[in-house]
């Protein structure tokens, strides 16, 4: 990354002396359609005039601003790439689509740099294909945190889970946490315990690969914690702030709602980051996920039109803008400046979001499908008697992911160690690489006496060796080998 | 003797029958006053929820805590007037001209014998069996060479309304096959042209379904969601009151425009229930008439 | 075959009549499909016969006609001219002129891609001054199809004129050898309003029909054969090419899985059908019977109020389906008006699950359905009942028959003889119901094997709302969808024949009274 900078740079500055030329060859009068939320509607349009104003290349915009819900602005621009709006914003998990239909206009070298230095890497990661960006990070503010009623639960109980649903059934009030409509929210639990679904993609905005690991004694832990919750009779399966309203007391939702409840709970209004629930006596913090909304440009016949358009997105995804839209709107920033200031470090539900981030993960590529598969999980878990009905439920979300998304036939027939190697928890899978018939670790582990580990293919328990987990007896470093024709695992010192 | 024992008997009967009736009545009668509430219900809740000012979001009751008109003059300030007058140009223009094509067609397949008319009968009825949707994508990009959509959606939408309303016939034919065709033998005797048989004396007789016509007519654009919407693609001021109406009501946006929701939908039913109510007696007719045979 | 005379007949019992009925429709499947198969090829043979009678015609026309008659093959109306019939002649001209300048100027361009749809797709230019990437579009498959398409028509309606033209000049040249008159312009002008009439009046909307439904279903199922999805959307990412019979290949496998589902297309289709089937079972009949029920309640005698209670329930149809469905959907959400009724009056705990569930929401559709339906048919079958003749229903009181026995004997025949072909259109109607699916509920919940990226296929899913989803989701599967619309069509299109050729067996059946 630093070596692509330093490049970068001085590429920058050698072109630096021809953009001078042509900065002023910018100006002219643009019409261009511009779709955002129906909120932000009347707050775009003052700066789309101020940057007609402050801009110094005297491009002036003639521009129409329409109210296209995010959602809608992708379908839309999919259907049909050319009447869609020349900016748009969108949110990220249209993204890859955006990509494969053509209607997001990579961004210019000096762009990309732009939004690299001034957003955090999980944001930038939204908004990444491959390699190259292809759209500018607006907020930042999609992730989700626990609004209380201050009557019912109490300041001590919002550290943990169970204190909240004993707090709740005492008063008769409902906990509502989706876990059934929509994997967004249930994923929080399996991200407490560690457990990743990251997906790659390539430069195409193409599904190329997956590495899920739901499916493991870390994702055990996250379900029965769920069934802790999903067992109470008054956990109720929704996010919306309106339930206040009808009964709740808790509800677990974003920023977006935070007008909503304040205006039913009034001074009651409790804002707290997700609890932590506990199992065989460990405490896992409930994770959550971070997304972000983006702006895109769309792909531009007319290069100049194409160059006014990429300052006018990011002057509209400044640091200026982004603060402004939050004083207005109650939207988190995603520009760092932005969100290091004092206001929104004050803002109740940013600064919720903020207690929350180091437990969430940024949403990233996702493909579409996963959303439905995962929030399967939630009924099997409501559904499951017993440890081996959580299992199933886990089994049968693998089963899904693999049967939809194939894993790559590398993944599928390699073997990984898997263990309490290096400090993980049977979470995580080392890579092994194959030389003459034998699987070697492709790192060396230092280990202690009673580590213990094994061998499996394919991410899956299908196939692992040893049988019983391999115990390390001596300290020291070592690499794994495993012989796939007699089954034999190893440790091989190393120098 | 017998015929008294007799004549008691029938009267035992009668009045057995009638108590049966009696109570048969009632009962009738508990039943269709449930049936009128249970369909009066979501009517009456969606006028009072219009009313309902001190939220905006989708509760539990009906009854409104605090009564107000605000609803109805936040709607003035979204774009619904637009939409609602693009709704009513286009549902006029469907009106007149939707009309003229269903009565020039149906009048045709009714009245005139030439060899094509059972072929061309069935192929609309086999025509009619393809989905719609898929068209769409299609008439889209046909409308949009012609320059027909998003801001010049309503020209567009009149457009594909009627190109097709041709394939309506059915009940107006219905209607006209009961329409003794020895008047039209009498007048063309008579000397008229085919076309003076139409105007003089076929289109007066013809009022019921005239009116049943127009009235479907009418009311078909202000139901219309998918093909709108993609029309207007975007386009606030393309929209019409359906596409907008729906927006309201999705995740984003219900919890604060339930109520204009509410209350955009009493005046959108309001003009159409008028009107129907109005001119029920001929709906009936038309229904009752051409429906069933055809 | 088995055959009864009339009074054997009449002493079976009625098991065995019914049983009877049912071994004679099956044993008469095999025949009617036959004799369906047999229809066909007669119908291939005449259309074969047709066209050669149509070649030959052409060239016997050319060998008996006079030079007029030969001139006019290649300049069109040039006989009606030289005969003097100006307006006809004229009319034959400018079609000729317009169909050759368009073929020269754009129709050639877009037939000669038509095999191809498109040599050259869009790339990405960088623009390093600028520091921009900039599209570079160059064909448009959506387009080649479209105007190949409206070319072919146009030759074909080209063709079909010039046929016209050619039979014109044989019919005037016999005329004309007979020693009759021809009829003049003006002659014609009076025609188009009386024994042409009917030529007048459809003219435009047949254009319409045409233009607005003939060729997009054309042009979808050519689709059908393509790749035309989000990935290729012939423009902007990638051209689309013909594939021939992959699309169905798909669909029909067991193995190809849906966009982002874990089951096959074919499956999801045939659990999409299954539903369908049912659904528009349920809609149709439970609408039919209650309705009818309801016009019988209203219609007895000693209910006063008539109108009022007809009024009440007309009021349902005046209000734009739209809005009604829309907000009765809501009513029975979670937090919705029903839900928290019946929590206020204490009789449930927590809000049942009318959305969430999927059989909850399959039955709630239906309910729902019957409300929307039942005072349309209320109007109807009020119609209809009041034409049965009452003097029947005397006579069967008089013999004793109580109020269900005359249902069944005397109204229940009746209804089904006058309203079976509307019950059909009713059914294959239902079958395509999009508006209450899709407004009620969405398709939703959702069926996690079925369903497709950002379109979540779902329990309460009907075919179209499937093709739905389909076209306006992420992957935008057209050609999917359009192999899907042809499969319902011909769902649709063999129920229909199936059935309305049942009718006549029924007719027949019951009108022995």
């Amino acid at each position: 990354m630093k070596k692509f900078l330093a490049l970068l740079l001085t590429a920058m500055m050698a072109l630096s002396m021809f953009s001078f030329a042509s900065a002023s060859s910018l100006a002219g009068e643009y019409d261009v359609t511009i779709w955002v939320a129906q909120e932000i509607v009347e707050t775009t349009k003052a700066q789309v005039e101020a940057f007609n104003q402050t801009n110094t290349d005297g491009i002036k915009f003639n521009a129409t601003i329409e109210a296209v819900s995010e959602a809608d602005a992708a379908t839309l621009m999919i259907t049909d790439v050319e009447a869609g709006g020349d900016l748009y914003c969108f949110a990220q998990d249209q993204f890859a689509r955006l990509v494969q239909a053509g209607a997001l206009a990579k961004l210019g070298v000096a762009a990309q740099e732009y939004v690299v230095t001034n957003n955090a890497a999980g944001v930038v990661a939204a908004a990444q294909s491959g390699d190259a960006i292809y759209a500018y990070p607006l907020t930042a503010d999609n992730g989700y945190f626990m609004y209380y009623d201050k009557r019912v639960v109490s300041e001590d109980s919002i550290e943990s889970l169970e204190a909240v649903i004993a707090d709740c059934e005492a008063a008769q009030k409902y906990f509502a946490f989706e876990m059934q409509t929509s994997a967004w929210y249930l994923a929080s639990f399996f991200f407490g315990t560690g457990c990743v679904s990251e997906w790659h993609t390539d430069a195409d905005g193409e599904f190329i690969d997956v590495t899920d690991t739901f499916n493991s004694p870390a994702g055990l832990i996250a379900v029965k914690g769920m069934k802790k919750l999903v067992d109470s009779p008054f956990h109720l399966s929704s996010s919306s702030g309106a339930e206040f309203e009808s009964g709740a007391a808790v509800v677990v939702t974003g920023t977006w709602d935070y007008k909503t409840v304040e205006g039913i709970l009034g001074e009651n209004m409790g804002v707290a980051d997700l609890p932590s629930f506990e199992v065989d006596g460990q405490s896992y913090h409930i994770g959550s996920f971070n997304g972000c909304k983006l702006m895109g440009v769309k792909p531009q016949v007319d290069a100049y039109k194409a160059a006014a358009l990429h300052k006018l997105a990011q002057y509209l995804t400044g640091e200026a803008c982004q603060m402004e839209r939050f004083e207005n709107h109650a939207w988190g920033p995603s520009n760092n400046v932005a969100q290091a200031s004092e206001a929104v470090q004050a803002n109740p539900g940013l600064s919720a979001l903020l207690a929350q981030s180091p437990y969430s993960v940024p949403q990233g590529q996702i493909h579409g499908s996963w959303w439905d598969i995962a929030k399967v999980i939630g009924d099997d878990v409501k559904a499951a008697q017993d440890e081996a009905g959580l299992q199933a439920a886990l089994d049968n979300y693998q089963n899904k992911i693999a049967a939809l998304f194939t894993l790559s036939d590398e993944v599928k027939n390699g073997w990984t160690v898997i263990g309490t190697v290096n400090g993980t928890n049977w979470d995580t899978d080392f890579p092994m690489v194959k030389t003459n018939a034998i699987w070697q670790s492709t790192e060396a582990f230092a280990m202690e006496a009673g580590v213990e580990f094994k061998v499996r293919k394919g991410l899956s328990w299908d196939d692992n060796f040893p049988a019983e987990n391999f115990k390390v007896e001596t300290a020291g470093t070592y690499y794994v080998q495993f012989d796939e024709a007699t089954g034999t695992v190893s440790l091989v010192a190393a120098e | 003797m017998s015929v008294n024992v007799s004549s008691s008997k029938i009267e035992k009967r009668h009045m057995g029958l009638k108590a049966s009736r009696n109570l048969s009545n009632t009962a009738i009668y508990i039943l269709l006053v449930a049936i009128s509430i249970i369909w009066l219900i979501p009517f009456v809740c969606i006028l009072l929820q219009s009313f309902r000012v001190e939220s905006t979001i989708q509760v539990g009751y009906v009854i409104p805590r605090v009564w107000g008109l605000n609803n109805y003059k936040n709607l003035l300030s979204t774009d619904f007037p637009k939409w609602y007058l693009n709704t009513f140009i286009a549902a006029m223009a469907t009106a007149v001209f939707q009309t003229i094509i269903v009565l020039c067609m149906s009048y045709t397949l009714s009245r005139f014998r030439f060899k094509l008319r059972k072929p061309l009968m069935r192929m609309m009825l086999i025509l009619g069996m393809f989905p719609g949707m898929l068209t769409m994508i299609i008439l889209y990009n046909v409308l949009k060479d012609l320059g027909l959509t998003q801001a010049n959606s309503v020209p567009g939408l009149i457009l594909v309304y009627i190109a097709s309303s041709g394939m309506g016939y059915y009940v107006s034919k219905g209607f006209f096959d009961t329409i003794p065709k020895s008047l039209d033998e009498a007048a063309r005797v008579d000397g008229a042209t085919r076309f003076q048989v139409l105007m003089k004396i076929i289109l007066p007789l013809a009022k019921p379904i005239v009116i049943y016509t127009i009235l479907t007519a009418f009311m078909a654009p202000w139901g219309d969601y998918v093909f709108a919407r993609y029309i207007s693609f975007g386009t606030s001021s393309g929209k019409n009151v359906a596409v907008g109406l729906y927006d309201w009501l999705n995740h984003d946006q219900i919890d604060k425009c339930y109520t204009m929701f509410c209350a955009g939908g009493v005046l959108v039913a309001l003009p159409v229930t008028i009107l129907f109510m109005c001119l029920q007696k001929y709906y009936v007719e038309g229904v009752t008439g051409g429906a069933v045979k055809g | 075959m088995i055959k009864f005379n009339t009074l054997d007949y009449l002493k079976l019992s009625k098991w065995d009549r019914f049983c009877l009925k049912i071994a004679v429709f099956l044993n008469l499947i095999p025949a009617r499909i036959f004799a369906l198969v047999k229809k066909l090829l007669i119908l291939i043979k005449n259309l074969l016969l047709a066209i050669y009678n149509e070649a030959a015609d052409i060239l016997v026309t050319f060998i008996n006609g006079d030079w007029k008659t030969r001139l006019s093959y290649v300049v069109m109306g040039f006989g009606s001219i030289a005969r003097g019939q100006i307006l006809r002649g004229a009319l034959f001209l400018l079609f000729e002129i317009v169909f050759i300048l368009y073929m020269i100027l754009a129709g050639g361009h877009w037939l000669s891609l038509i095999t191809t749809l498109g040599k050259k797709g869009p790339s990405t230019t960088y623009d390093p001054i600028l520091d921009v990437y900039t599209p570079v579009y160059n064909d448009n498959s959506f387009k080649i199809l479209l105007y190949s398409v409206l070319t072919v028509f146009f030759i074909i309606a080209f063709i079909f004129t010039w046929r016209v033209n050619i039979k014109q000049n044989k019919i005037a040249q016999k005329i004309l050898a007979s020693g009759k008159k021809l009829k003049s312009s003006k002659d014609d002008l009076r025609s188009m309003v009386d024994d042409q009439f009917h030529k007048t009046l459809l003219a435009l909307p047949l254009t319409g029909i045409i233009i607005f439904t003939v060729l997009p279903i054309f042009f979808m199922i050519l689709v059908a054969f393509t790749n035309y999805d989000g990935s290729h959307n012939g423009f902007t990412n990638s051209l689309f090419t013909w594939v021939g019979l992959d699309n169905f290949n798909t669909m029909l496998s067991w193995t190809a899985n849906t966009q982002g589902g874990v089951q096959s297309y074919s499956a999801t289709f045939g659990e999409v059908l299954t539903w369908t089937l049912i659904w528009a079972f349920f809609a149709t009949f439970t609408n039919y019977f209650l309705g009818m029920f309801v016009a019988m309640a209203i219609n007895k005698k000693g209910i006063n109020l008539k109108k009022l209670w007809r009024t009440i329930l007309v009021l349902t149809i005046a209000i734009p389906q739209f809005i009604s469905l829309l907000y009765v959907g809501k009513m029975f959400a979670k937090n919705g008006i029903i839900n928290g009724f019946l929590m206020n009056m204490g009789w449930i705990e927590t809000a049942l699950p009318f959305w969430e569930k999927a059989n909850w929401a399959r039955v709630t559709v239906i309910l729902i359905n019957i409300w929307i339906g039942i005072p349309y048919l209320m109007l109807i079958t009020t119609g209809i009942l009041m034409n049965i003749p009452q003097d029947l229903y005397e006579s069967a009181r008089i013999d004793g028959a109580n109020a269900w026995q005359q249902y069944r004997k005397i109204t229940l025949p009746y209804m089904l003889f006058v309203t079976g072909p509307y019950l059909l259109t009713s059914f294959t109607g239902n079958m395509n119901n999009f508006n209450v699916i899709f407004l009620l509920t969405g398709g939703a919940p959702t069926n996690p094997a079925a369903s497709s990226a950002a379109g979540s296929v779902g329990y309460t899913d009907l075919l179209v709302t499937w093709l739905f989803k389909i076209t306006t989701g992420a992957e935008a599967a057209y050609n999917i969808a359009s192999v899907i619309g042809i499969l319902v069509f011909v769902a649709v299109a063999v129920i229909s024949l199936v059935v309305y050729n049942l009718l006549p067996s029924i007719k027949n059946e019951e009108d022995f009274q």
